[in-house]
């Protein structure tokens, strides 16, 4: 199991922003999205995501609102805002570059 | 797009601050939510109801230290701990109330007294004046070495007017006062006669009716006037109808054309002055009349309005060349330069230095107050010593100190800013009602936005400035140093104790500087009190009264209306002595006439005889107090027809006939026939132009019986025991008795109006004296305060000095010295900036130099000696240490 702190710094906030920027989402949804798409790869723990979904709104990049989920309870969904649409490229375009590298570097040896 | 980002950032931030609660509440909401989620979904997966939630929990991790995590991600920690800090300084401040009274109540006098001050300085100097693009209004004079400002021609000012490039526009105007008659008693009321255009010079439009326009400038269409809002409403009524109405001025009827709106400012004038503001009752028209080719006689003030992009000094020099054109086709106009000032600078310039002064003596003052602030700051910031080591040893990091000590000098400062603000709404009432006579723009003084700007800035800037050096001291802290020494007793402040001695000493120093400029003003003051006045200012009283032109037509009906007014005066049994003169003393006046002929002299090459001139009746010499040094006053026998008689001044005598000038005679014909010559009869004392002038200008008298020509305007000068309320009534009585179209007004003491030329020393010096007295109040309290200090921390020392078998005086002289060691860098550093700085109040001193020993060291010794007392109550501490008690606490 993967542990937030041996994910590159800043893929967590590469994986919440890419997961949300297809439907918004509460952070139950998003940490089981994540295992989801990552075959169970990678698992999100309560105690990163939570703070990184903070960190993330107070810097403008994601919005939250508070909507009925499938249970029919309530539970605070998260979205990108238009700023967050644009660091999303950001991201995405920086981590193509480092995986690029560090498969260069990788199938070097 | 950055926009909406710092936006939504901007609200989160302050929704996490200001809805805490709310906010705090979706937190908790959040996670319940997805605990239950994983709850249910272990559900699915088979755990019954307690396992699946154990297990969800289980997962999760500590629930509060996730909430802790995401509050964190708030950064809102510096507001909380600035709110925190500022919680803590008032609790701290709480429990030392006689401290905190102390500090608080200096900072809000000085405080309150730069408020008050700054919105003199805000009404003054820094606003506007109340005309339209006031910045391009200029006054017009004339200008030679003998009269640097001087009115200037009819004629001259019609030919500037025309050809000049320079100006929007151009307008000219002469005092001419006006009496009101028609109903009940006459009303005199303040007048000006003035060119075309004169109000859209100013940038100013009357509120009903119209301005005067050329054709009012044609003689014959002179009989109409402009009302003061003031005028209107409490001559009229402020009748609706008013424009368009014929009124009874000087005895004829004149149309109101035009109503001005409240707040027109008289922009002030130098020939027959009234001070600047809303002074004016009336407005008429100048005419010009007479011969184009007249250019010697000059009495009416120009004021223009440059074009954008136009400067003062351009201007002048177009003036200049226009006027040297002139001067080729008329002799009148030859050694005349024109002087174009600034407007703002010739109504704010007579007090600019004075006001700049006095900001300076305020802001002296609060620096000290910074300085004596941060001095008890830094003195309780050592017994608390212990608590910041306690705090540092528990984490607290250096900008945590640094920002909690800070924030106590911030709450100091806000309780002494708003204490402040209060006393600087006392304060400015007190200010205006005190202000010098005739103070320019007494009226836009007030306590507004701008002020209270002034005093938030001045207010945090005190509270940084002495809170910074506690705040660096603290965050010095070392806790190891600090616990180990706060036991008891501790040496190792050495830099603190040279900190807290410098910080004295700057006080001391500071406050010396404003003793003695102070003392300087108030040596300065006694001189000019001491000075002989040349006259008598008690049991005179004097008045003002008008003949107009239209019914005294010429010098004739003049001179026998007073011919038959003083007599009956003199009858009456309040009044003992009675007579008329044209001008009062220390009322301004500085006319010259010049071009007379002295016989048997001639004047030096480039230069001309020349003198004040003046006219009076028999008994106004008697009257005023004016003592008859040689020869006698007027009398009967100078009459029209016998030969001119002539006084002078003791001036005048000593600079054209130093041997005596008794029967010498002087002419202003040109060439002099035998009946033009004036025989001087007699010498009056002098008496100078105003009380702060260096010395008495040659002055002439003519006898009003033989007045060269129509002197309308006249003041009664009488010598009397009773009131002046009483005595105005008497005088309108007799006048009236006489014309009843006559009003007589300004009726006032003499002492009244000679104090009012003392009123602007006087306002300095209690200014300064004030602030003087403030400054060496708050240094007493910071010698106090290290001297006490340093006693308490040297009492282990003295008590073993005297175990030892010191004498009590012995430690006393080692206290007093230690303080009067302090003191007296700072006193030698008070002098040397005081004698830096004393130039800039030579202007304001009269008899006295600025760099007057006696007054530095008079104030030297007074700072010593004041700093010796504040430290005795100190001193008598150290002498009480009891060597037994001491030696026990070891």
């Amino acid at each position: 199991m993967s542990k937030p702190s041996d994910l590159i710094q800043g893929t967590l906030d590469l994986l919440i922003l890419k997961t949300i920027s297809i439907e918004p989402m509460h952070g139950w949804g998003i940490a089981k999205r994540i295992q989801q798409a990552s075959n169970e790869v990678l698992q999100v723990t309560q105690g990163a995501l939570y703070p990184a979904l903070h960190r993330l709104e107070q810097q403008g990049w994601i919005t939250s609102e508070w909507k009925e989920a499938d249970s029919g309870r309530e539970a605070k969904f998260y979205r990108l805002t238009r700023a967050g649409k644009a660091q999303l490229e950001r991201e995405m375009a920086q981590w193509e570059r480092l995986s690029g590298a560090v498969a260069l570097v990788v199938s070097m040896a | 797009m950055l926009g909406s980002r710092w936006w939504s950032v901007a609200r989160m931030r302050l929704s996490s601050l200001l809805l805490r609660p709310r906010v705090e509440r979706d937190l908790e909401r959040e996670l319940r939510f997805h605990l239950e989620q994983e709850t249910a979904e272990n559900r699915a997966l088979g755990m019954n109801a307690s396992e699946a939630r154990e297990a969800a929990r289980r997962s999760f991790g500590g629930v509060a230290l996730v909430e802790d995590e995401c509050r964190d991600m708030r950064r809102t920690e510096y507001v909380q701990d600035l709110w925190n800090d500022l919680r803590y300084a008032a609790r701290m401040l709480k429990k030392s109330p006689r401290f905190a009274v102390v500090i608080v109540l200096t900072l809000a006098l000085s405080i309150g007294a730069n408020s008050a001050i700054f919105s003199v300085i805000d009404g003054v100097l820094l606003r506007p004046l109340p005309y339209g693009d006031a910045e391009r209004l200029v006054r017009v004079f004339l200008s030679n070495n003998q009269y640097p400002k001087f009115p200037l021609n009819p004629n001259d000012f019609r030919d500037y007017r025309e050809r000049n490039h320079s100006f929007e526009r151009m307008a000219a105007f002469s005092r001419g006062d006006l009496q009101l008659s028609g109903n009940g008693t006459a009303v005199k009321l303040t007048g000006f006669r003035v060119t075309a255009g004169f109000f859209a010079t100013l940038g100013l439009k009357p509120a009903r009716g119209r301005e005067f326009e050329w054709k009012d400038e044609l003689p014959g269409n002179e009989r109409q006037v402009i009302l003061s809002d003031r005028a209107w409403r409490r001559e009229f009524g402020g009748a609706e109808d008013i424009v368009g109405r014929k009124i009874t001025l000087n005895s004829q009827p004149f149309t109101v054309a035009g109503v001005m709106p409240p707040g027109v400012e008289h922009p002030g004038n130098s020939y027959n002055p009234i001070p600047n503001g809303e002074t004016v009752d009336v407005w008429w028209p100048f005419a010009f009349e007479g011969d184009v080719k007249q250019r010697g006689s000059h009495y009416i003030e120009g004021i223009a309005r440059m074009k954008p992009g136009v400067s003062a000094a351009a201007a002048q020099s177009e003036l200049n060349s226009i006027m040297a054109e002139l001067a080729r086709t008329y002799e009148g106009d030859r050694n005349w330069n024109v002087l174009v000032n600034p407007l703002y600078r010739e109504i704010v310039g007579p007090v600019r230095t004075m006001l700049l002064l006095l900001l300076g003596a305020v802001g002296l003052v609060l620096l000290i107050a910074c300085v004596n602030a941060a001095n008890l700051l830094l003195a309780r910031a050592t017994s608390r010593r212990r608590e910041m080591a306690v705090r540092a040893a528990l984490g607290a990091g250096r900008g945590r100190l640094f920002r909690q000590m800070l924030a106590e000098g911030l709450v100091i400062a806000a309780l002494g800013g708003g204490l402040g603000v209060l006393m600087a709404v006392g304060g400015v009432k007190v200010l205006v009602a005190n202000l010098p006579a005739g103070f320019p723009r007494a009226a836009a003084i007030h306590l507004n936005e701008t002020v209270f700007a002034f005093t938030l800035v001045i207010t945090l800037a005190t509270g940084l400035l002495f809170g910074l050096v506690p705040a660096l001291q603290a965050a010095r802290t070392d806790p190891q140093e600090g616990l180990r020494e706060g036991g008891r007793g501790w040496s190792g402040s050495r830099r603190q104790v040279r900190l807290r001695g410098l910080l004295v000493v700057g006080e001391v120093g500071l406050a010396c500087v404003l003793l003695i400029g102070a003392g300087l003003l108030l040596r300065s003051f006694t001189n000019l009190l001491r000075t002989d006045p040349g006259f008598r200012m008690q049991q005179v009283v004097t008045a003002s009264i008008t003949l107009p032109r239209e019914t005294y037509r010429d010098k004739k009906a003049v001179i026998q209306f007073y011919e038959r007014l003083l007599p009956v005066l003199r009858t009456s049994p309040e009044i003992s002595a009675a007579g008329v003169g044209t001008d009062l003393p220390w009322t301004g006046y500085d006319d010259n006439v010049g071009g007379f002929t002295i016989e048997g002299k001639k004047p030096a090459p480039g230069d001309q005889f020349h003198a004040r001139y003046h006219c009076a009746s028999a008994g106004y010499f008697e009257a005023m107090g004016i003592p008859i040094l040689k020869g006698r006053a007027f009398s009967e026998r100078d009459k029209v027809g016998a030969p001119f008689a002539l006084i002078i001044n003791e001036a005048m005598e000593r600079r054209y006939w130093p041997e005596g000038a008794i029967g010498r005679r002087i002419t202003f014909g040109d060439p002099p026939k035998e009946e033009d010559w004036m025989t001087v009869v007699g010498v009056v004392g002098d008496v100078k132009d105003r009380p702060d002038r260096p010395a008495a200008e040659p002055a002439l008298w003519w006898a009003d019986t033989q007045m060269p020509w129509p002197f309308p305007d006249m003041k009664i000068v009488v010598r009397s025991r009773a009131e002046a309320a009483q005595l105005g009534n008497v005088l309108r009585q007799t006048v009236g008795e006489f014309d009843p179209t006559l009003a007589v007004s300004d009726v006032r003491r003499m002492d009244v109006i000679a104090d009012e030329s003392y009123s602007a020393a006087r306002f300095t010096l209690l200014l300064v004296a004030l602030f003087a007295a403030l400054a060496l109040t708050l240094s007493s309290i910071g010698i106090y305060g290290v001297i006490a200090y340093s006693v308490e921390q040297r009492q282990h020392e003295f008590g073993m000095r005297m175990a030892m078998g010191a004498a009590r005086w012995q430690v006393l002289r080692m206290v007093l010295g230690q303080g009067t060691r302090l003191a007296l860098v700072g006193v030698v550093m008070g002098v040397a900036c005081a004698l830096g700085l004393a130039q800039l109040l030579s202007t304001l001193l009269y008899g006295v130099t600025a760099r007057d020993p006696m007054t530095f060291g008079a104030v030297a010794l007074t700072a010593l000696g004041i700093a010796v007392v504040a430290c005795y109550p100190a001193a008598r501490r150290a002498t009480g240490a009891d060597p037994m008690v001491v030696l026990r606490a070891e």
